[in-house]
């Protein structure tokens, strides 16, 4: 086996210490990783595992055979529809992400690309919003989205949450490091801004467009409070406020707010094994590092 | 695959395709709701809010009287949400908007009287108010209006397995340095003493003032819950904790009997809600005793609670509002009997239906409802939200952090006071 | 973070209808998310700023102005300042901790030939979690202070006693559950971009650092690697105390049980969750209001130190 690592060609030849080194650093990320996994086994574990013995005294490592009970109760809940639930969540990100990219990819090449004298202040108006936690913001934004009469409604949860200046801030450093050349010659050959950015910009754009994307996605699926409240009714919950009402419900059935959880994970992990590789590219390019 | 080979009509193919696909999901969701709002073609809805009971049967219940109501008055429809979780925050969430609900259940809180935010309902009560439990009208009241009708009455004590207590040679427990010693004594490696909440202080915090004499919590415009005696019976509920005697960390609260049911924990204070669970589970291998007196001069306390009904004061069809909870909680004895008796056990707020629940009348049941009437300490309309938790907060400074007791129910008074004054102003 | 505070270079004198042109050109872009800022952030600021010098319960309509009483009842309340010391404690604590340990990950991946994306995505998975599914897991199930729970397991093979996670000040164990969940979640994250800004070092560099000697390892970490990656490292500094200022989630759900026994709360209650329960709960607006915007000064505040202790906004390459 060569070893080879990343900061070293290769070329040299690998003495003692170095080789304790290599396999000390493997021997941590190994321990690491299962550290970082282990939540997940649990999550997997009460999901299949029968209700008494999740509190029994002994822990059972493997659920042999896996028990589905936690399954059927699970799609059993009427109060709480986890189908209903995932439906929602998948609808809400989906939309949220789609508009939200194209609504700040845009402000974001508006803002680096296009002469305006008041730019800059539009610009700091914007930041100025990443200042502020979302909790000031929210009882006043909850009454005024509520006389819009958007309280469980999918405008309710989507609409106010289409406006991300976090997202704009990265467009906006990613087209400013975009080159200007291709740009400039676009225009020369008579293709307005709209021209230049629908077939010039927005094609070279799609890894940070993918990363920025998922992430989006996951906090948009991942979101709490904001839905908690404003889907009263229990057609608009998402899937984590089926979950968080397992949590807090009067009855706990363990085996299925587990089998929940797993089953709100999955479509994430899914998400991210196929879509890993455009985030870290995304991320060198949208400038997120610095 | 790089990145970049995903041309752009790829992209706006896919993206489109997704946005349309979700579009229509979520308009599927629409017509399901919109669907089911529209049924029968009744002029008017009514939205109601419960929260979530945690006994089997009550979400079914709730939701037949609501339909059951259609068949009574044809042109009202009633839709009824169930709200499980944090439902206070949900529900006042709501309230401050236009899409509030029309009914709803809560406890008396007379900030929100006086906010306006609850009907006047005192027209409903004709010729039925002597029939209600008096308490429960007190509850209600304010400046000589009901605002409100009591569903049920909910209390509760320590229940204790029998087997358990007697196989240890304890005693249930009578007063409050009996409890800590009980709990001691039944705590194992594998079961723990008590269990009061998954904080260690649970719903008994209140109790143990009580428990010190103390008659109520506010009196004639005045705080006064921070005597001396009162700082001294609530320091019982810190030894507990200091003695690792309590179940904490448990899978379900205290108003779920599993804990006690699945062994966690010896004793238990629950409610008389969970009674039928119980004895699902383990027959009749319990005892139920009030929150224990301090000693000779205070008195073993426990809840007078429940849920009670209200009507938004503008709601657009309040007079509907109104009608809809007259019928279910006023006139329809059928259904408070059953919403009272056939799920969990709780006690009717009127005397009549009370006199016929047979369920009551025996053994432990019987038991907690004698000591609901001798000891049973009412809710407060004047015991708002923001009282509430001042006190809870100085709940948590004293068996928390060790902070004075006395200290810290006078600061809590002070706060009281200050919200009192505002409520009363 | 470089180009905050530059702007974008205009044309040499536009001609008055080219200038007209582009300010329509730039509101077609910009618009729509101005307008959306405008509506669903800026309003409801105004409004609760409005409402912060009003008496307003049980309702957000502004009835009687009460000046700055509504200040003055959060500043002097002692929960309210406690929950700010709590939070500057877990501020101080949690953002160096998160820099630092996925600092780490990140070297530690970047230093493997084999299984590289396998390691990444195991640290990078947990962000696909939410907190409610964390929290959840870590309450019930790992951290529930029962004997049958994972962490007491595990103490039970070395013969410690189980320990009650959730429930005492003293020793404070409830922060190992708080900030275990936080760094599970967060680490992955960071972790990519140190990654994303590892791999955009020159290799050169090291090996002309070999060649005059340097030993690999802290010597070219030191010289090399950390100096090198101070842009990323400064945002990073800079989104984690942002993360750290929004802390509701895990608090919320770890700590209380939303309904019934909620005092475990008091034990971490960071200052968003005070203000949600001075809001929500005792239905006092005007004062969650004001809460809400001693807090957003304090952010400032930070966020300016922290300006200024890393030249974060300065112009530099």
């Amino acid at each position: 086996m060569t070893v080879n690592t990343q900061t070293d060609t290769g070329r040299r030849v690998i003495d003692r210490s170095e080789r304790i080194a290599i396999v000390l650093n493997y021997a941590l990320l190994i321990f690491l990783s299962i550290i970082f996994l282990i939540p997940f086994y649990v999550i997997l574990r009460n999901a299949f595992l029968p209700s008494k013995l999740i509190t029994a005294f002994d822990w059972t490592w493997l659920p042999m055979p896996p028990s589905t009970n936690g399954w059927r109760d699970l799609l059993a809940n009427t109060n709480a529809n986890i189908v209903d639930g995932l439906r929602n969540s998948l609808v809400i990100a989906i939309l949220q992400t789609v508009g939200q990219i194209a609504i700040c990819s845009f402000a974001g090449y508006g803002l680096a690309r296009i002469p305006f004298k008041y730019s800059n202040i539009v610009f700091y108006a914007i930041l100025v919003t990443l200042m502020i936690p979302g909790a000031v913001t929210f009882v006043p934004l909850f009454v005024l989205v509520a006389s819009f009469g958007w309280i469980s409604t999918f405008q309710g949860l989507i609409i106010p949450g289409l406006f991300s200046g976090f997202n704009t801030f990265l467009f906006r450093n990613f087209f400013l490091n975009f080159p200007k050349e291709l740009e400039e010659a676009g225009l020369m050959d008579g293709l307005d801004h709209f021209g230049v950015f629908f077939r010039l910009v927005l094609p070279n754009s799609m890894s940070v467009m993918m990363s920025l994307g998922v992430i989006t996605f996951i906090g948009a699926w991942n979101s709490f409070l904001w839905p908690l409240v404003i889907g009263q009714r229990s057609e608009t919950w998402t899937v984590q406020i089926v979950l968080s009402t397992f949590m807090t419900a009067q009855t706990v059935n363990l085996p299925a707010i587990f089998m929940g959880a797993a089953v709100s994970i999955l479509p994430l992990v899914i998400v991210f094994l196929f879509m890993q590789r455009y985030i870290v590219e995304g991320v060198k390019m949208s400038g997120i590092k610095g | 695959m790089s990145p970049k080979t995903i041309t752009r009509r790829d992209f706006l193919k896919l993206t489109a395709m997704t946005a349309g696909a979700a579009v229509v999901a979520a308009c599927g969701g629409k017509t399901e709701s919109g669907g089911s709002s529209a049924a029968g073609g009744a002029a008017i809805t009514l939205v109601q809010y419960y929260h979530e009971y945690g006994e089997e049967g009550c979400a079914e219940a709730s939701k037949r009287y609501a339909d059951e109501y259609t068949t009574v008055k044809s042109n009202v429809k009633v839709d009824r949400q169930w709200i499980p979780g944090d439902y206070g925050q949900k529900l006042n969430a709501a309230l401050l908007t236009d899409q509030a609900p029309d009914v709803w259940e809560s406890g008396p809180d007379a900030a929100r009287y006086k906010a306006g935010i609850c009907a006047d309902l005192t027209d409903l009560y004709t010729g039925v108010k002597d029939d209600f439990n008096p308490a429960v009208i007190d509850a209600s009241s304010w400046q000589s209006k009901i605002m409100g009708i009591r569903m049920i009455i909910d209390t509760g004590g320590i229940y204790c397995r029998k087997t358990v207590l007697d196989a240890a040679g304890v005693k249930p427990p009578t007063t409050l340095e009996e409890v800590v010693n009980a709990a001691k004594a039944l705590t194992t490696d594998k079961q723990k003493g008590l269990f009061l909440g998954n904080d260690g202080i649970g719903g008994v915090f209140d109790q143990s003032i009580y428990a010190s004499g103390v008659k109520k919590l506010v009196e004639n415009g005045k705080v006064v819950f921070n005597t001396d005696r009162a700082a001294k019976a609530v320091s019982y509920i810190k030894k507990l904790n200091d003695d690792n005697s309590l179940l904490v960390g448990a899978p379900t609260d205290w108003w779920d009997p599993s804990s006690l049911t699945g062994d966690l924990a010896a004793m238990q204070w629950c409610g008389l809600w969970a009674m039928p669970g119980i004895r699902k589970v383990i027959g009749e291998d319990f005892y139920v005793v009030p929150w224990p007196k301090l000693d000779d001069q205070g008195a073993p306390s426990t809840f007078l609670g429940g849920w009670t009904t209200f009507v938004t004061a503008k709601s657009k069809n309040v007079d509907a509002a109104k009608a809809f909870a007259k019928w279910l909680w006023i006139e329809n004895t059928k259904n408070q009997q059953d919403w009272s008796l056939s799920y969990g056990f709780h006690i009717p707020p009127r005397k009549s239906a009370a006199a016929s629940a047979e369920k009551l009348k025996s053994g432990q049941a019987k038991e907690m409802w004698d000591a609901v009437d001798k000891y049973g300490h009412d809710e407060s309309p004047f015991w708002t939200g923001a009282m509430g938790t001042a006190l809870g907060n100085a709940a948590a400074n004293i068996i928390k952090n060790g902070a004075d007791a006395k200290a810290e129910l006078d600061a809590a008074a002070k706060t009281c006071q200050t919200e009192l004054d505002k409520v009363l102003a | 973070m470089s180009v905050m505070a530059s702007t974008p270079s205009a044309p040499v004198k536009p001609k008055s209808n080219t200038r007209l042109r582009n300010t329509l050109t730039f509101w077609a872009f910009v618009g729509p998310l101005a307008l959306g800022l405008l509506v669903f952030v800026y309003i409801p600021i105004v409004w609760g700023f409005i409402i912060s010098f009003f008496e307003a319960r049980q309702t957000v309509t502004p009835s009687q102005f009460v000046g700055l009483t509504n200040y003055v009842d959060m500043l002097t309340d002692p929960n309210f300042v406690k929950a700010l010391v709590t939070f500057l404690i877990f501020a101080v604590f949690i953002v160096p901790t998160t820099f630092f340990l996925s600092l780490a990950l990140a070297l530690l991946v970047n230093n493997t030939t084999k299984g590289t994306s396998f390691f990444r995505t195991v640290f990078f998975l947990p962000t696909a979690c939410s907190y409610v599914v964390a929290s959840m897991t870590w309450r019930m199930s790992i951290f529930n202070g029962l004997p049958f729970g994972f962490a007491n397991i595990v103490l039970g093979w070395l013969g410690v006693a189980p320990i009650q996670w959730i429930n005492k000040p003293d020793p404070p164990y409830f922060w190992i559950v708080l900030v275990t969940v936080r760094l599970w979640l967060q680490l992955g994250f960071y972790m990519i971009l140190f990654l994303a800004g590892l791999q955009e070092i020159d290799r050169a560099l090291y090996e002309a650092a070999l060649v005059d000697g340097a030993k690999r390892g802290w010597q070219t970490f030191r010289h090399i690697t950390f100096p090198l990656l101070r842009n990323t490292s400064v945002s990073i500094l800079l989104l984690s105390l942002i993360a750290a200022f929004q802390a509701f989630d895990e608090f919320y759900n770890v700590l209380s049980t939303g309904v019934g026994s909620s005092s475990n709360i008091t034990l971490a209650r960071p200052p968003l969750v005070y203000i949600y329960q001075v809001a929500m709960a005792d239905q006092n607006y005007g004062r969650g209001a004001a809460g809400a915007f001693i807090l957003v000064a304090i952010i400032i505040a930070v966020t300016i130190v922290q300006g200024r202790l890393f030249g974060l906004g300065r112009a530099e390459a």
